[in-house]
This record gives C-alpha cells, sequence and structure tokens, in this order.
C-alpha cells in the first residue's frame, strides 16, 4: 500500500529520497569519527602589496611572522578521512600533500604529513593539535616567492 | 447667394453633406451663374476620380494584407499554444523535478572546496616528529598567539 502511495506520487518519493541522503549520510559520517582536513595553499610574495580576504583572520598571523608583502590564496581542499586513511591534496608545481590522521584522544587529533615534489619527499611529520586547530608549513619556491600551506583540522 | 459662398458650398455638395434647402439654394444659383456652373462640373468629376483612384490601390494592396494579417493570426495562435503548453504538465512533474535537481547538486557539490575564510581556533601545535630526505626543515615558533610554523629549505633557496 505504502509502495502504491509513493508510486501515486513521484514528488513525495524524490523527497524520501532526499531527506534519507541528508540523514542517512550525516548518521554515517558522525559514526565514522573521522578528521576533516582543510589545507589551504598560499602564494607568498613580495610582488605587490594585496592580502587575499580568504584568509580570514590568519592574515595579521602572516604578516606577523614573515616579510612578504603579498598573500594570495591560491587553492583551498578539504578532505573528510578516518583514521588511517591517507588524503592527497594536489597543488601547483607538481607539489603534492598526503595527510594521514592517527590514533588521538579526546578532542586532539594527530595527522602525518608528508610532502613532496614530484618524487622527492619533502618532509614527513607527525603533529598533534586540538580540533579546530592550525598549522603552518611552508618554503616551497613558486614563481617569485613561496608557498605556505595552512593545514587545519576539525 | 453670391457666388464665394456659393463655391464653398460645391464641395459640400459633392461630400453629400449639404442640406437640401441649401442645395435647393445653390442650384438655383448655379442656373443663373456659368461660371459657378463651371467649378460644380469640375469638382463632380474630380472627387469620383480621386475615389476610384483609392479603390484601385485597396484592390492592388489587398492580397499583401491578407497575408500579413494570415501571419499576424498564425503568430496569435502560436503565442497562446505556447502558453497552454506548461499547464498540460502536473504540478508533481515540476515538484519532481526540482527535487531532482536538489538531489544532484548535493550529488555533485565539490564539498573538498570550503569557502569559507579560515578561522583557527587554536595554534597549540605539539610537532613529534619533523624529516626530510632532500631539504632542511626547521621549526619555527614565535609563541602561543601565533601558528607554529615548519618551513621546507631547498637548496637554501628559501
Amino acid at each position: 500500500m505504502a509502495r502504491r502511495n509513493l508510486s501515486a506520487r513521484p514528488g513525495a518519493a524524490t523527497l524520501a529520497f532526499l531527506l534519507l541522503l541528508l540523514f542517512g549520510g550525516a548518521g554515517a559520517a558522525t559514526a565514522a569519527e573521522g578528521v576533516s582536513v582543510d589545507v589551504g595553499c598560499v602564494y607568498a610574495s613580495n610582488q605587490g602589496s594585496s592580502m587575499d580576504p580568504a584568509l580570514g583572520n590568519i592574515r595579521g598571523k602572516l604578516q606577523s611572522m614573515f616579510n612578504y608583502t603579498s598573500y594570495k590564496m591560491l587553492d583551498r581542499q578539504r578532505r573528510s578521512l578516518a583514521v588511517g586513511q591517507a588524503g592527497d591534496y594536489a597543488f601547483p608545481d607538481r607539489y603534492t600533500m598526503r595527510v594521514t590522521p592517527l590514533s588521538a584522544e579526546g578532542k586532539k587529533v594527530r595527522l602525518n604529513v608528508q610532502v613532496t615534489e614530484g618524487p622527492k619527499n619533502l618532509l614527513t611529520t607527525t603533529v598533534g593539535l586540538s580540533r579546530g586547530g592550525m598549522v603552518l608549513v611552508g618554503g616551497p619556491p613558486h614563481q617569485a616567492g613561496v608557498l605556505i600551506f595552512l593545514i587545519s583540522a576539525e | 447667394m453670391e457666388c464665394n459662398n456659393a463655391r464653398k458650398r460645391i464641395g459640400e455638395k459633392v461630400d453629400g453633406l449639404l442640406p437640401p434647402e441649401a442645395e435647393r439654394e445653390l442650384s438655383d444659383h448655379l442656373a443663373a451663374c456659368p461660371a459657378c456652373a463651371e467649378e460644380s462640373r469640375g469638382v463632380s468629376l474630380v472627387g469620383p476620380a480621386i475615389k476610384a483612384f483609392l479603390d484601385a490601390s485597396a484592390a492592388e494592396a489587398a492580397p499583401r494584407l491578407d497575408v500579413l494579417w494570415t501571419r499576424v493570426r498564425a503568430g496569435i495562435e502560436e503565442h497562446r499554444e505556447a502558453r497552454r503548453r506548461p499547464a498540460w504538465i502536473p504540478m508533481w512533474a515540476w515538484l519532481s523535478a526540482a527535487l531532482a535537481l536538489a538531489v544532484l547538486v548535493l550529488l555533485f557539490y565539490p564539498t573538498g572546496t570550503a569557502r569559507s575564510p579560515f578561522n583557527p581556533s587554536s595554534f597549540d601545535v605539539a610537532v613529534e616528529e619533523v624529516e626530510s630526505e632532500t631539504a632542511t626543515v626547521a621549526l619555527v615558533d614565535k609563541g602561543e598567539d601565533l601558528p607554529r610554523v615548519i618551513w621546507i629549505i631547498e637548496d637554501g633557496t628559501t
């Protein structure tokens, strides 16, 4: 009987599917207890004096820490990763970053971060940060400046 | 009746606008005045000639006007059909289409790209290990209020 009603109202069937998708997906994400790893790729240089608004409240921090005059967000990627699941991020000039969440206690997040330039392994590190926290990895040359990666996890 | 007055009324007579009494007065005058009678004859000949010319022009333009009117009517009918057509599609079909579109947007929305600006709640970071096979790596810590930075120095260039 219920099937008959749904076929008589395709709109209702679609709505039911949509709700299932929304709430079912949210439930699955919570159950996995994964980490949302957000990586921004910033191009810092002394060419011009612009500050990308997309950098939010990190703008002042960047200006306090570095001597560059221009900061531009080139790319920003976010992956929802389970513990032990590697997430790959591709950036300009063949730079790639692989982030793997490790097991952690409480509201802490531990991340294994690997930065490569083509076949060259530039960095392997393990960092622990609070959910919502941020760590920076910088230095790879790009055009007339450098790249700074903003890594945050929630 | 004087000639000036009679000549004004000749035109009105040709157009059929002259009252019967005035027409009689005019006829009396024309019978007595050869000059006005001559003008009356001339005006009487010109009127039918103009009418014949206009009738001929209208007859010549009639086929083109028919074609134009046919096109206008066809256009009006086509517009009416186009307005009627959406009413044939039931409301639930529109609703289904809208929801299907919403599902597609949700499925293919680029969740990997966040658009809100960065707003980290903490810069408290513990670096457990750092190593590099091809570059020099420095750990920069300028205090709790500033992020910790792992700086990669490739070939001493940065």
